[in-house]
């Protein structure tokens, strides 16, 4: 049996570089195992792995919330302004001038939010997940509820990893609506990737 | 007077049920510093009030 050493390991011979794929260590080994499109003397990674397996190093992942409460119109669907972020790995989201998410990698996004409805004699409290300015989902919508109410729902929404953005719109109607900066959160990552 | 009355002010017709998610009428705010705004009017008989109706209200 024979044991072959060595720190990188390229697969194809294409004249073309980004035909080829090359297996390697970085030059200071961590623990890692890379994968990178190129030839073995300039690769790009595009995977990584470690000792529990993958590592999604490019996975757009994000949670943000609001942090005060945000004064709304009765009746009027408002953006809500998602101002502090928890975390945002691939700096994907906008928490200072638009409040939205727009993934840096195409695929398939799994979408989260939550709104605390207040104010008194409350008839309707509602979010709506809208993409790219529309909306295209209403997740949960509350009409049981005079007073203080929680709503969260998720979807799954394809963006394209360029243009395409993702905004969390609510409602309360009532006297003195706003929605609550205690649970009023935002989230998403990467399901899939295409 | 918020955007809801001034509507309901000039249409004394319109319901509660013209406002609602599936209503004929959608009222936006993009918190954009712009404030409310008529995102969509699709009542069948009532048209769309102009910024001018809207600011005469009082």
């Amino acid at each position: 049996m024979s044991t072959v050493k060595s720190k990188k390991l390229q697969i194809g011979t294409d004249a073309t570089s980004s035909n080829n794929f090359t297996i390697y260590q970085p030059a200071t080994p961590d623990g890692t195992l890379r994968i990178g499109v190129g030839n073995a003397d300039s690769p790009t990674e595009v995977g990584k792995f470690d000792s529990n397996g993958y590592v999604a190093t490019n996975a757009p992942a994000f949670s943000a919330y609001l942090s005060a409460d945000q004064s709304v119109s009765s009746g009027v669907i408002t953006k809500i302004q998602f101002d502090t972020e928890e975390f945002d790995t691939n700096n994907c989201f906008d928490n200072i001038t638009n409040y939205r998410f727009t993934p840096t990698v195409a695929g398939y996004y799994q979408i989260n939010a939550s709104l605390r409805s207040e104010g008194s004699s409350l008839s309707l409290a509602a979010f709506y997940i809208y993409k790219n300015g529309s909306s295209i989902f209403i997740p949960a919508l509350d009409t049981e509820h005079s007073s203080t109410t929680h709503i969260s729902g998720s979807t799954l929404v394809h963006c394209n990893g360029t243009s395409d953005y993702i905004e969390i719109y609510g409602r309360v109607d009532g006297s003195s609506p706003k929605f609550g900066n205690d649970n009023c959160r935002f989230s998403g990552f990467l399901a899939r990737a295409v | 007077m918020i955007l809801y009355e001034k509507i309901k002010t000039l249409y004394t017709e319109l319901t509660d049920e013209d406002f609602t998610p599936e209503g004929t009428i959608m009222l936006q705010n993009d918190s954009d510093g712009k404030g409310d705004y008529i995102k969509s009017w699709n009542h069948p008989t009532l048209a769309k009030p102009t910024q001018e109706q809207l600011d005469g209200v009082q």
